[in-house]
C-alpha cells in the first residue's frame, strides 16, 4: 500500500501539464496518499525497500526509498502545503501569460522535495537535492523578463551550487571510507559510522583508514550544503533575493519546504557529526537567526521582512540541531512551515490587492513597500486575523504552534550550554534575544500594513476600492491559520514534551533532558518581553500614527529608549544614529554580497588574464614555430637561384670548406 | 730532373684559369673552354704521377682515357650549347635561369 | 563479412555511390547519406543490444573480444628481419562498444545538421561518410598499424571539411588543426614501429602489430627496447616512459588539454556546424579511448608512474576551461573551452586508476559526446539564421525562441551537470574516483578532486551567466526588426535532432546502468592489467 501510494505520487506530481485544476488534483492525490503513508509508517517500523541501480566497479548501487517518521512527516507537510498553495494560485496567478510553465514548475519542485525526503541513498538525496534547486531557480525567474528576476535565480542556483560542492565532497569522503552510500547502512543505530572507531589520529573502519580531520570534514561539507539551502550565514544573502519570484512560489519553496530541506538532511545524517561540527552547527546557526532578525527590524518591503525572518527561524532549526535537539529542531521545521507559509500567502493577498488599486488608479507607487500601506484591517479583516495569528505563533505566544516548538528549542539550548562555560553561553542568550527581535519586527509590519490609515502617495482614502482576497485564496488562509494553534500538535498547550511529534522523533541518539529551572523561566520570560515588546511597537506604530521621526532615525531612539540592557552591544556596532539593523544589512550587502561579487570580478579578471595568456603565449609559441620554419625556407630558396654559375660556385665553395674542415682536423 | 712541384704549379695554375673562365665568362663557348683547361691540369697531373707509379705508367693510360672522353664531352656539350643557342637566341649562361624553377 | 566491417564500410559505400551519382540529384544526397547513418545506427544499436557485458571483457585476452574479424593482410618476407605481419584485426569489447554507439548518433545529428550546406554538396557528403568510415574503424581496430592507418585517414577529410566549408579563418583553422594532429601523431608512428619490434606474435613467432599482445609483457622479445625487464633507456630515462608520454601527448592534442588545447577554439569556430558537432561529439573522444586502450593498457607501468601528472593535467584543464569559457563572448567559442574543462574529468577519472574513476570518465566521454553535439547544434541554429553568434548581440530570446529556449536550458544545465542527465553521473563518479584514489593506490591526493569539483561550480557560473544575458530580459537584438524576423523558431528537423540528444542525455542519466552493464567488466579487467605490472 505504501509503495503504491508512493508510486501515486511520482506519477502524479511529475506531470507537467496546462491547467491549475490537473494540477490540483495530482497534488491533492498526493496528499491523500501521504496521508495514508503518514498514518500506515508513523511510530512503525520504517519501510526501505530498493532495486539495484547501476554497478560500477565492485559495488553496486541500489535506490530505493526509506519511509520513517522523519520522512513520512515531510511528505505530508510537503503535500499539504503544496495543495494549499496550489489551489491558492490559481487566483494569484489568474491572468499571468505562460501559466502552464508555473504549473509544470510547480510539479517538478513537489517531485523533487517528495524524492529528496524518502530517497535513501546519499547520491540520490544529492540529485533531488540539486533538482529541488533547479526547480526553484526556474521559479524564482518565471517572469524572466525582469533583469531583476533572471539575476537572482542565478544567484540562487550558483550558490545553491556552492553548497553542493560541500555535499559532494561529503559524499566523497563517506564514499571512500564505506564504499556505500546507503543512508540505512551508514546511520542506523549500529550502522558502518557507529562502527567506526576514532583512535588517536585516525578514523578507522575495518580495513580502511583516513586521518581523523577527515570525520570532521566530512560532517562539516554536509553542513554547508546544507547552509546553502537553507539560507544559513554566510551563504544565506540569495534568500532575499529570491523573493523576486510569484509570492506563492516565495511561500511554498522559500519559506516552508525547500530551505528547509537542509534542516532535514542534519536530520538524516545526524550520526556522522562529532562535537566540534555540531557546536559550528549550532553557533552559525544562532549568528544567523541574530543577524537575520536585525536585519528584518528596518526592511519596508513586505517580502523582504519575511524573508528575513525566514533566516532567522531556520537559524534556530540549526541552533536546535547543533545542541542535540534533533527533535524539536524538526518540530521548529514542521510548525514554522505552516505559519510562515501563511504570513507568506497573506501578504501575497495584501500585495495583491495594492497591486490592483495601482494599476486601477494608474498610480506608480511600489506595492509591495509596507510604508505605503495601512488601516488595511478595515479592507481585509480575514487576511488581517490570520496574518496575526501567524505573527503570534512566530513570535511564540502561548496557545499557539510556535509557542511549542520555539521554546522547547530555546530550552535545550539552555540545557546544553549549561555546564559549558564561556562563549558557549551566548548561543542561548542570543537566541533569547532573537526571539524578542523577532516579536518587534513581527509586530511592525502588523501595525504599519494594517492599522492607520492607508498611505499611498498622492491617493483619496474616501475612495478606497481595496477588498478581500478571492475566496480561494482566503480559504487557504484559514485553513494555515488552524494549524497554526496548539491543538494539531499537542493537547497541552503550555507543555511541547507532550507534543505527538516530538514523541515520534525521539528516537534521536543524543536528545536528553534534564529537568532545570528553565524549563519554567525560558517560556515565562520570553512571552512576557515579547508581549512588551508588541506594546512597544503597538506604542510607536498606531498610537503615534507617524513613528517618531525626530532626528530621522526612529531605530536609533527606539533602541536608546528601550533596549537599555543591550546598549553597549550596539554601540560597539553602530555607535550612532542607524543601529545595529541598518549596519548588518549593510554588512549583508556589502561585505557578504560584495565578497561574492569581487570573487566573480577575480574569477573574470582572472578568464581575462588567462585568455590573454592564452592568446599570445601559449597560442603565440605555436605560431612562432611556424614563422620560424618559414623564415628558414626564405633563407634557402635564395640558393635556388636558376643559374649555373652560382650553383657552381657554390658547390666550389661547399668543396673548399670541406677541403678546409677536412686539413684542419688533421692538422689538430 | 724537373721537379714534381712545378709539374704541380702548372697543373693548379692551369686550373685556376679554367676555374675563372667557367665561373666568370658570359659565353657558353668560353666556360666550355675553362672546363677543358681544369680537365687538362688534371691530365697534367696524371702524366707526372706515373712516374712514381709502382706499375707501368698506368697514370698516362687514364691520361689517354681522359682526353678521349674530354673530347667525346666536348662533342656532347657543344650540341647542347647548339641546341640552346637555337631555344634561347642566347648563350650567356647568367640569362638561362630557368633551372631555379 | 562480419557486422564490424560492415559498420565501417557503409558509409564509404554511401559515399562512392554519392560520387558516382549525376550532378543533377544533388538535393538528393543528403538523403543518401542519411539513409547509410540510420541503417549504420540500426547496426550498432543491433551491436550494442546482443553485446554481453560480463563474459566477454576484452581489454588483454584476444578470445574475450566479441565480433573478432581477423584476416591477414600484409605478409611480406623481409629475409633475416623476419616476416611482416599486419592483420586486418578488428574486434569490440566494453571500451570501444559505447563509442560505436557514439558515432552512429552523432553522425546521424551532423547529416541532419547538414542541411545547412549548400555548396559542392558532392564533396561534402562523400568527405563526411568517408570521415564516419575512419571514425568506426579508429574504435573498432585492434591492430595497431590498422589503427594507425584509420586515425590518419581522420585528418584528410577533416582538413578538407573546416578548410573548404568553413567560416572567414578556416584556412588557418584548418592548417593548425592539421599540424597539431599531425605532430602528435608522427611520433606515434615512431613508437609504433619501436613496439613492432619489441613484440613477437606468441603463435607465428613473426613481429606483430596485434595490440592485444602488445599488453602481455611475455611477448616482448629479451632485450628489447620496450622490454619490460631489460629497462632500456633513451636520451637518460625510461624507454617505455618515453614511449608512454610520447603516445600520450599525441592523444592529448585530441583530448585536447591544456596546454595542447589552442586547436580546439579556432578550429570550432572556423569549422561549420556538422563538423563542430563531429569534433566535438566522437573526435575529442578518441583521444580519450587511445589513452585507455594503448597509452594506460600498453604501457601500465609507465601509466602508474605519470598518474600524478595526468590528474595534475586534468584539474588544470578543468580550471582553465573553464575560467576561458567565462571570458568569451562568442559563443561557440565558449562552449569549445567548456569542452576542455569536460575533458579534464576524463583525465582526473583515468588518472585516479579506480573503477569509479575510469567508468566515470568513460561516462563523461559518452555524456559530453551527445551534449556537446546539442551545444554545438544549438549555436549553429542562431548562426545560421543571423549569421552571428557574439553573446552581446542578443537579449531576450526566450520570447521569441521558446521551443528553442527550452533545448538550450536542458543543453546547458545538462552540461553544468544537474542531476537527471548524464554530466552529472559521470563528473560525480570521475571525483569520486579521484577523491578514492588515496585510499585505494594511493595514486593521486584528494585536494585535487576537490579542486576539479569546483569546476563544476565555474561550469554553472558561465552557462547560467550566458543564459541571463542571451535568452532572459526583454528582446534587444542587434540587428532589430530584421533579426527578429529572422530568428524564427527551431524546425521539426531541428526539433528532431535535439531531441535525440537530449533523450540520450536524460536516459543514460536515469538509467547509468544502460551503460555502466556493458562496460564495468572491461573497466575492471583493465584495472587488473594495470595493477598486475
Amino acid at each position: 500500500m505504501p509503495l503504491l501510494s508512493f508510486c501515486g505520487i511520482l506519477l502524479f506530481t511529475g506531470r507537467p501539464d496546462r491547467g491549475g485544476a490537473f494540477s490540483i488534483f495530482n497534488i491533492a492525490v498526493s496528499f491523500v496518499s501521504s496521508l495514508i503513508l503518514f498514518f500506515s509508517i508513523w511510530n512503525q517500523d520504517p519501510l526501505h525497500q530498493q532495486v539495484d541501480w547501476f554497478t560500477i566497479g565492485n559495488t553496486t548501487f541500489r535506490v530505493g526509498i526509506l519511509l520513517n517518521n522523519l520522512s513520512v512527516m515531510m511528505m505530508l507537510l510537503v503535500s499539504l502545503i503544496a495543495t494549499l498553495v496550489h489551489i491558492y494560485s490559481t487566483r494569484y496567478m489568474k491572468g499571468d501569460s505562460y501559466l502552464f510553465r508555473y504549473w509544470a514548475y510547480l510539479g517538478l519542485f513537489c517531485f523533487s522535495m517528495f524524492g529528496l525526503v524518502i530517497a535513501d541513498n546519499l547520491l540520490l538525496i544529492y540529485m533531488f537535492w540539486e533538482l529541488v534547486g533547479f526547480s526553484s531557480y526556474l521559479l524564482i525567474g518565471f517572469w524572466f523578463t525582469r533583469e531583476s528576476a533572471v539575476r537572482a535565480n542565478k544567484k540562487a542556483f550558483i550558490m545553491n551550487r556552492l553548497g553542493d560542492l560541500g555535499f559532494l565532497t561529503g559524499i566523497m569522503i563517506l564514499f571512500t571510507q564505506f564504499q556505500t552510500l546507503d543512508i540505512t547502512e551508514l546511520f542506523a543505530p549500529n550502522g558502518l559510522v557507529a562502527q567506526t572507531i576514532l583512535s588517536g589520529d585516525y578514523w578507522t573502519f575495518g580495513t580502511q583508514q583516513m586521518p581523523a580531520i577527515w570525520l570532521t570534514l566530512a560532517g562539516l561539507a554536509f553542513f554547508f550544503g546544507a547552509t546553502a539551502k537553507s539560507a544559513q550565514f554566510p551563504l544565506h544573502t540569495w534568500l532575499p533575493d529570491a523573493m523576486e519570484g510569484p509570492t506563492s512560489v516565495s511561500s511554498l519553496i522559500h519559506a516552508a519546504t525547500m530551505v528547509a530541506a537542509g534542516v532535514f538532511l542534519l536530520g538524516r545524517i545526524y550520526p556522522l557529526f562529532d562535537e566540534t561540527v555540531l557546536f559550528v552547527i549550532a553557533s552559525i546557526g544562532a549568528f544567523t537567526a541574530f543577524m537575520a532578525a536585525t536585519i528584518a527590524l528596518t526592511q519596508n518591503d513586505i517580502k523582504r521582512i519575511l524573508a528575513y525572518s525566514t533566516i532567522s527561524q531556520l537559524g534556530f532549526m540549526m541552533l536546535a540541531m547543533g545542541v542535540g535537539g534533533f527533535n524539536s529542531g524538526l518540530f521548529h521545521l514542521v510548525t514554522h512551515a505552516f505559519f510562515k507559509c501563511l504570513l507568506f500567502l497573506a501578504a501575497g493577498a495584501v500585495i495583491h490587492e495594492m497591486h490592483h488599486l495601482k494599476d486601477h488608479k494608474g498610480l506608480d507607487f511600489d506595492h509591495q513597500d509596507i510604508r505605503n500601506m495601512g488601516g488595511l484591517k478595515k479592507y481585509m479583516p480575514i487576511t488581517f486575523i490570520t496574518m496575526t495569528l501567524a505573527s503570534l505563533a512566530l513570535i511564540g505566544i502561548p496557545f499557539t504552534s510556535g509557542y511549542l516548538s520555539k521554546d522547547a528549542i530555546l530550552i535545550q539550548a539552555f540545557d546544553w550550554a549549561e555546564g559549558k562555560g564561556g562563549l558557549v553561553r551566548l548561543i542561548p542568550y542570543s537566541a533569547l534575544l532573537t526571539s524578542w527581535l523577532t516579536a518587534f519586527y513581527i509586530s511592525r509590519l502588523i501595525f504599519k500594513v494594517f492599522f492607520g490609515e492607508l498611505r499611498v502617495p498622492g491617493y483619496n482614502t474616501a475612495a478606497v476600492s481595496l477588498h478581500e482576497a478571492p475566496a480561494a485564496m482566503k480559504n487557504v488562509l484559514v485553513i494555515l491559520a488552524l494549524f497554526c494553534l496548539f491543538p494539531f500538535f499537542s493537547l497541552d498547550p503550555l507543555n511541547y514534551d507532550s507534543a505527538w511529534l516530538m514523541e515520534g522523533m525521539k528516537s534521536s541518539p543524543r536528545a536528553e533532558h534534564t529537568a532545570s529551572i528553565f524549563h519554567t523561566l525560558i517560556p515565562i520570560v520570553v512571552n512576557v518581553i515579547a508581549l512588551l515588546v508588541i506594546s512597544l511597537a503597538y506604542f510607536w506604530y498606531v498610537r503615534r500614527e507617524k513613528a517618531p521621526d525626530f532626528s530621522g532615525n526612529p531605530l536609533y531612539r527606539f533602541s536608546e529608549g528601550q533596549w537599555f540592557f543591550d546598549k553597549l552591544y550596539f554601540r560597539t556596532f553602530v555607535g550612532g544614529t542607524t543601529s545595529l539593523a541598518r549596519s548588518s544589512f549593510l554588512f549583508d550587502k556589502r561585505i557578504v554580497d560584495g565578497l561574492v561579487n569581487l570573487l566573480g570580478k577575480v574569477g573574470l579578471v582572472l578568464s581575462v588574464i588567462s585568455h590573454w595568456v592564452d592568446r599570445y603565449i601559449v597560442d603565440g609559441l605555436v605560431n612562432g614555430a611556424g614563422l620560424l620554419a618559414k623564415a628558414i625556407g626564405n633563407f634557402s630558396r635564395n640558393f635556388q637561384s636558376g643559374r649555373l654559375q652560382y650553383y657552381l660556385v657554390w658547390m666550389l665553395l661547399v668543396v673548399l670548406t670541406f677541403f678546409m674542415i677536412k686539413y684542419f682536423s688533421l692538422a689538430i | 730532373m724537373i721537379p714534381l712541384s712545378h709539374f704541380m704549379l702548372v697543373s693548379a695554375a692551369l686550373f685556376c684559369i679554367g676555374l675563372y673562365a667557367v665561373l666568370s665568362k658570359r659565353n657558353a663557348i668560353m666556360v666550355l673552354i675553362g672546363i677543358e683547361f681544369m680537365l687538362n691540369a688534371a691530365i697534367l697531373n696524371f702524366v707526372a704521377f706515373s712516374r712514381h707509379d709502382k706499375f707501368a705508367a698506368s697514370g698516362q693510360v687514364f691520361a689517354l682515357f681522359a682526353i678521349v672522353l674530354a673530347a667525346a664531352a666536348v662533342a656532347v656539350a657543344l650540341a647542347i650549347i647548339l641546341n640552346v643557342y637555337k631555344y634561347y637566341k642566347t648563350i650567356d649562361p647568367t640569362e638561362i635561369d630557368q633551372l631555379g624553377d | 563479412m562480419s557486422i564490424l566491417s560492415l559498420l565501417i564500410f557503409l558509409p564509404l559505400l554511401a559515399g562512392l555511390v554519392i560520387l558516382v551519382l549525376p550532378a543533377s540529384f544533388q538535393q538528393r544526397y543528403k538523403y543518401v547519406a542519411l539513409a547509410a547513418v540510420i541503417v549504420q545506427m540500426l547496426l550498432s544499436a543491433y551491436i550494442y543490444i546482443n553485446y554481453n557485458g560480463n563474459a566477454f571483457s576484452g581489454i588483454d585476452e584476444e578470445s574475450k573480444y566479441q565480433l573478432v574479424e581477423k584476416l591477414s593482410w600484409i605478409r611480406l618476407d623481409l629475409g633475416s628481419l623476419g616476416q611482416l605481419q599486419i592483420d586486418y584485426f578488428l574486434g569490440i569489447d566494453g571500451l570501444s562498444m559505447p563509442f560505436l554507439v557514439l558515432t552512429s548518433l552523432v553522425m546521424l545529428v551532423a547529416i541532419l545538421s547538414s542541411w545547412e550546406i549548400k555548396s559542392n554538396l558532392k564533396g561534402y557528403f562523400a568527405l563526411l561518410l568517408l570521415l564516419d568510415t575512419a571514425v568506426m574503424g579508429v574504435f573498432s581496430a585492434l591492430d595497431f598499424f590498422l589503427f594507425y592507418i584509420f586515425y590518419e585517414l581522420m585528418l584528410l577529410p577533416l582538413y578538407f571539411l573546416i578548410g573548404m566549408w568553413g567560416g572567414v579563418r578556416r584556412e588557418y583553422a584548418a592548417i593548425k588543426f592539421f599540424l597539431y594532429t599531425l605532430f602528435g601523431s608522427v611520433f606515434m608512428l615512431l613508437v609504433i614501429i619501436g613496439l613492432y619490434f619489441s613484440v613477437v606474435d606468441p603463435v607465428t613467432g613473426n613481429h606483430t602489430f596485434n595490440m592485444v599482445h602488445m599488453m602481455n609483457p611475455a611477448n616482448y622479445v629479451d632485450g628489447s627496447i620496450f622490454n619490460l625487464a631489460a629497462n632500456q633507456e633513451l636520451f637518460g630515462i625510461g624507454a617505455r616512459l618515453l614511449a608512454f608520454i610520447v603516445l600520450f601527448v599525441a592523444f592529448a592534442i585530441k583530448v585536447p588539454i591544456v596546454p595542447l588545447h589552442t586547436w580546439l577554439p579556432d578550429a570550432h569556430v572556423e569549422a561549420p556546424t556538422p563538423v563542430s558537432i563531429i569534433l566535438a561529439g566522437i573526435l575529442l573522444k578518441i583521444g580519450g579511448y587511445g589513452i585507455l586502450r594503448i597509452c594506460v593498457s600498453i604501457f601500465p607501468d609507465a601509466a602508474i608512474a605519470s598518474t600524478w601528472w595526468l590528474g595534475l593535467i586534468g584539474v588544470v584543464s578543468i580550471l582553465y576551461g573553464a575560467l576561458n569559457a567565462l571570458a568569451q563572448k562568442d559563443l561557440k567559442r565558449l562552449i569549445a573551452y567548456s569542452s576542455v574543462s569536460h575533458m579534464g574529468f576524463v583525465l582526473l577519472g583515468i588518472a585516479s586508476v579506480t573503477s569509479e574513476g575510469i567508468n566515470g570518465a568513460m561516462m563523461q566521454m559518452i555524456s559530453h559526446g551527445f551534449l556537446s553535439s546539442m551545444l554545438f547544434f544549438i549555436v549553429g541554429i542562431v548562426y545560421n539564421r543571423v549569421h552571428n553568434r557574439e553573446i552581446p548581440s542578443f537579449r531576450g530570446l526566450a520570447l521569441i525562441m521558446p521551443k528553442y529556449t527550452t533545448f538550450v536550458m536542458i543543453a546547458f544545465f545538462a552540461s553544468l551537470g544537474l542531476p537527471g542527465f548524464s554530466a552529472f553521473i559521470a563528473e560525480a563518479f570521475s571525483l569520486i574516483g579521484a577523491f578514492n584514489s588515496e585510499s585505494i593506490n594511493g595514486l593521486i591526493p584528494r585536494w585535487m578532486a576537490v579542486a576539479g569539483s569546483l569546476g563544476i561550480l565555474l561550469g554553472a557560473s558561465y552557462l547560467l551567466w550566458t543564459l541571463q544575458r542571451m535568452f532572459f530580459g526583454q528582446t534587444r537584438l542587434m540587428g532589430g526588426e530584421d533579426w527578429k524576423l529572422k530568428l524564427t523558431d527551431i524546425n521539426g528537423r531541428e526539433t528532431l535532432a535535439l531531441t535525440i540528444l537530449a533523450a540520450m542525455a536524460l536516459l543514460l542519466g536515469i538509467l547509468p546502468s544502460l551503460a555502466f552493464d556493458k562496460m564495468n567488466a572491461s573497466v575492471l579487467e583493465l584495472i587488473r592489467l594495470v595493477n598486475s605490472i
